[in-house]
């Protein structure tokens, strides 16, 4: 009967149901959206690094271990240095630009020579491989989002690359151009992002590691298969603060509009509430009445949420191709209790206020 | 004042009369009601003295703002007397806490509205069952078919209150009052928004309750032609009751 009764009050106002659902479906979105872009562009990104093939990467002290958007450049000296010390065998230097003019993307800045001992080369679709200061090349995903053809004039940072190869994706970034002209058209030369280094066997990798330790202190040296259970959202403070910040967004977003339609749900209702009271209805099955209406509707906008999701990243994708997003099954769960929770809270006080009316005045309301 | 009413009755197989004492369903002593307007205490029952046997059915009479509905809610549990003593069932509702008179009105005690008061999302058959629902012992399919029946609600029951006319709503109401068997029906102007034809069919119905079933039945009213279907009239003036008071 109480499910009867819940059920029936829920869809008595089919409007404001529809307001209460598309809110917690927005916050789930928001919130399954906002973390599988993080974490898909994050996996995305550690899946292109393990992908190059190098065993080490070393970063400069203050940067982060997000190096698509990492500013932290080092003497590309150091590189000699590297390659000088034992079990080493070939070291690049990168230095990445992230810009965001025209779209998101990294451009990474190679030496080619070099990155092609490291990485084994690219495999290419069509083309060949950078030789001239202003060649420049895409991964096929990029290709084909940007809609770029092998000849075509590619601008970027103001300047007009000219696209000499296509070549297969998930090796370290989208967009490769010459280390030296990039350098030189953001003032950064003789430097480097990172370098990235392959040992002369990989079981090595872990004495190499403590030397490039031993000879630059604070330096961030890190093994490139840990690569990927090091890309978490954790290990990037203000990528967290980021997350968690969308989440206390989408949380308010669901609590606020909950407390409203129910708050207004309670005044509307303030005589059957009086009715239910001269039939002897308890506290707490008032109370119950109006969370079990609040759940349900939750559970509404939980699943039209997760369908929302779906559609959103669909959206996304068709948009921006080289986009990433991880919708997890963890991440939806998580995203239904947070919907479920905030519900809960801005329920309990029209719910409880339901509760302590008083069933003369309740029942003499108009 | 304490009052015993005796009846005599025949006991099977026995020809000698014996006597049995009826005791009060329904006993308000010296009961006053105020209310507080800012600072001002208003008082809108002043010292009420009335009793109800089980099986009678009184009409309180009286004009706008005498203090009958104030009395309904008192006896009814809604609102708490601010002194004096509502005996319901042997039970004193001054002395009990929210909970205690939320529980006796859960059991004892069942309340038709002049409004009819139904729960509009709910089916005619969801008001009554869910009346059942509060009491606790659950959907009795054996007791919701006599009442429907007897109330004429066949036919009518997936309804909602907003698809049904004033008389049928009332009838629902006094159904969903009366499933749970409770020892007084409270009736605030049961007719009072309904017309000449459906206000007979209504206190017939309650008449039928009270005689068939043995309903105690009390009735608030305006209507001086309802009074005729109750076995007393009790008249209220100024937080009063001015007669019909029974005597010892």
């Amino acid at each position: 009967m109480m499910g009867q009764f819940v059920f029936r009050n829920l869809f008595h106002r089919p409007l404001r149901t529809l307001i209460g659902v598309v809110a917690i479906a927005v916050e789930v979105t928001l919130v399954i959206v906002v973390v599988g872009l993080t974490s898909g562009m994050l996996q995305e990104t550690a899946k292109r690094i393990e992908g190059i093939g190098a065993d080490i990467m070393v970063q400069a002290p203050s940067a982060q271990i997000f190096i698509v958007m990492s500013g932290s450049p080092m003497p590309i000296k150091i590189g000699e240095k590297i390659h000088d010390l034992k079990y080493v065998q070939y070291v690049s230097p990168a230095f990445l630009q992230f810009n965001t003019s025209g779209g998101v993307e990294t451009i990474w800045g190679i030496d080619p020579a070099s990155f092609r001992d490291v990485s084994n080369g690219f495999v290419f679709h069509e083309g060949h491989d950078l030789q001239g200061r202003d060649d420049m090349l895409v991964d096929d995903w990029q290709a084909r989002a940007k809609h770029v053809k092998l000849g075509d004039t590619y601008t970027l940072l103001n300047h007009d690359w000219k696209v000499v190869g296509i070549v297969e994706h998930g090796k370290a970034g989208r967009i490769f151009v010459p280390i030296t002209t990039l350098q030189e058209l953001v003032g950064g030369r003789d430097k480097a992002t990172i370098f990235l280094v392959r040992c002369t066997r990989p079981e090595h990798t872990p004495d190499v590691i403590g030397e490039i330790k031993e000879l630059l202190p604070n330096y961030p040296v890190r093994p490139v298969k840990e690569f990927m259970t090091l890309m978490t959202s954790t290990n990037i403070p203000a990528l967290q603060t980021f997350i968690n910040s969308m989440i206390a967004l989408a949380v308010s977003i669901g609590l606020l509009v909950i407390f409203l339609s129910m708050y207004t749900t309670v005044l509307e209702r303030t005589r059957d509430i009086g009715v239910l009271k001269s039939l002897g209805a308890s506290k707490f099955l008032i109370i119950r009445a109006l969370l079990a209406e609040t759940t349900l509707l939750c559970l509404l906008g939980i699943f039209t949420g997760i369908g929302l999701s779906y559609v959103v990243r669909a959206g996304f994708l068709k948009l921006f191709p080289t986009l990433s997003i991880l919708i997890t099954a963890g991440w939806i769960l998580r995203a239904a209790l947070i919907a479920i929770v905030g519900a809960l809270i801005g329920a309990s006080y029209p719910a409880w206020q339901a509760s302590r009316k008083d069933a003369v005045e309740a029942l003499s309301y108009d | 004042m304490a009052i015993t009413v005796t009846i005599r009755t025949n006991s099977t197989g026995n020809a000698e009369p014996e006597l049995k004492t009826l005791e009060p369903i329904l006993k308000v002593e010296n009961v006053w009601k105020l209310y507080h307007a800012g600072k001002v205490e208003v008082p809108a029952l002043r010292g009420v003295n009335f009793e109800v046997l089980p099986g009678e059915s009184v009409a309180v009479m009286g004009p706008s703002g005498c203090g009958k509905s104030s009395l309904l809610y008192v006896i009814g549990g809604l609102a708490k007397a601010s002194r004096g003593k509502v005996l319901v069932d042997g039970n004193d509702l001054v002395a009990m806490s929210d909970a205690e008179r939320t529980k006796l009105r859960r059991h004892k005690i069942g309340f038709v509205f002049q409004r009819f008061n139904l729960l509009p999302a709910l089916s005619a058959k969801g008001n009554i069952a869910i009346a059942q629902y509060i009491h606790g012992d659950g959907f009795d399919p054996h007791r919701f078919e006599v009442v429907t029946k007897m109330l004429g609600l066949d036919g009518r029951l997936e309804h909602r209150p907003s698809e049904m006319s004033g008389g049928e709503q009332q009838r629902v109401a006094i159904a969903r009052a009366i499933i749970n068997e409770p020892k007084i029906l409270l009736a605030d102007e049961p007719t009072g928004n309904l017309d000449t034809k459906n206000s007979e069919i209504v206190l017939e119905m309650l008449r039928r309750l009270n005689k068939d079933l043995g309903q105690t039945i009390v009735m608030i009213t305006h209507n001086p032609e309802a009074t005729t279907y109750f076995d007393r009239v009790v008249h209220m003036r100024d937080g009063v009751i001015v007669d019909g008071v029974p005597a010892d």
